[in-house]
């Protein structure tokens, strides 16, 4: 009977830990005042709790990774790949260190940045199951809006309504969650924040900000309406990500089930 | 006629909002081969292309163009202190010094 409540205990640890995954497609600025190169990082990790950095394309039959399927940039509706600008690394997370990737990128014109990552699906163990997360993410250069609401038609996406770089702490985000260029109605969506400082230099995550009263915090979960627009309020400033699961249209790979995600990643300012 | 007028007043405030409910930007670096590109443009999105553009040294105008189709202007980069200067009239003048312009 103990080993019952153990084995349950340990499963639903597992599962609860699995639904908080969270590509990330960090920089420290999503709003510049000028051009400039700036820095990025791409780690799969749980961006509060930060309790297990997962090895980006993980596969249940190799003991390789799988490459970055895409990784580009759009600016004044000008599509740039930035798939050779990946380095891999070693990220250093607060219990373990996994496989990541870091680029650089020289953001000299003005407009949006729109960022897209694709990574290869990634294989978790504790439910039989690849997850891809399909992640975007704005950088602006001197308040000119382009591109930040561009649908893009991606398998899974969430198209912003509010724009990602401009949200002042205590206002909301909107979005819509699409797959294929249509709306996902009553889409499931989990946000989290990101409780840590990233820290560029050592490819590490720092202490958390601050702690959740209970579980339900940690990983919110709210749900699209049937027009897979949805809304949240932002009470602190810093990065917040925005991830609908199973929102794609790809179900499987390598024959086994597959969560096609979308993730959208917005910074929140405080008035001072 | 008071229902004239008052379509008169409202055409008129939505001309007004249209006109100054955005802010003018300008954003130029180095392109590393002498010369400098300058983009400008709207906090609503609207295209810059047409607006003036000059080009200032000692209190003088060393360059008068327009903005391009793309909303911007490439110029052969002065020697010594210069400002560049975006003119969508009044109040929507934004400038920039030639030490802030970078690759």
């Amino acid at each position: 009977m103990k080993k019952i409540t153990l084995a349950i205990a340990i499963t639903l640890l597992i599962s609860s830990s699995a639904m908080a995954h969270f590509q990330m497609l960090y920089t420290p600025e999503s709003a510049l005042a000028k051009g400039a190169t700036i820095d990025l990082r791409q780690v799969f990790t749980h961006p509060f709790a930060d309790e297990h950095t997962m090895d980006m394309g993980a596969q249940h039959d190799s003991k390789e990774v799988s490459p970055v399927e895409a990784f580009y940039v759009l600016n004044k509706g000008k599509k740039t790949d930035l798939l050779s600008t990946l380095e891999q690394i070693t990220w250093i997370g607060s219990h373990n260190q996994a496989i990541a990737y870091k680029s650089h990128y020289k953001a000299r014109r003005m407009g949006d940045h729109l960022f897209v990552l694709q990574p290869a699906p990634y294989y978790e163990a504790g439910e039989d199951i690849y997850i891809q997360q399909i992640t975007k993410m704005v950088v602006n250069v001197a308040g000119a809006p382009t591109d930040w609401d561009s649908e893009l038609g991606l398998k899974a996406e969430i198209v912003p309504l509010i724009k990602p770089y401009s949200i002042w702490t205590g206002s909301t985000f909107t979005g819509i969650v699409k797959s294929n260029g249509k709306p996902v109605p009553f889409a499931e969506i989990e946000v989290e924040y990101l409780n840590r400082d990233v820290n560029l230099a050592s490819n590490s995550m720092g202490p958390s900000h601050v702690e959740a009263p209970q579980d339900s915090f940690v990983t919110m979960g709210i749900k699209a309406d049937a027009n897979g627009q949805f809304t949240f309020g932002l009470p602190r400033a810093g990065w917040w990500g925005f991830c609908a699961l199973g929102a794609g249209s790809d179900s499987h790979y390598k024959g086994k089930e597959l969560s096609q995600d979308a993730v959208i990643w917005v910074q929140v300012r405080d008035m001072k | 006629m008071k229902k004239q007028l008052c379509t008169f007043v409202i055409a008129l405030t939505l001309i007004a909002g249209n006109t100054f409910a955005h802010t003018a930007l300008m954003s130029c670096f180095d392109e590393g081969d002498g010369t400098i590109t300058c983009e400008g443009g709207f906090s609503d999105g609207g295209s810059a292309s047409g607006v003036e553009f000059l080009l200032m040294q000692n209190g003088a105008v060393i360059l008068s163009a327009k903005m391009s189709e793309y909303s911007e202007v490439n110029f052969k980069k002065p020697v010594g202190n210069y400002q560049a200067v975006f003119n969508a009239g009044e109040g929507h003048k934004v400038y920039v010094a030639g030490e802030d312009i970078v690759e």
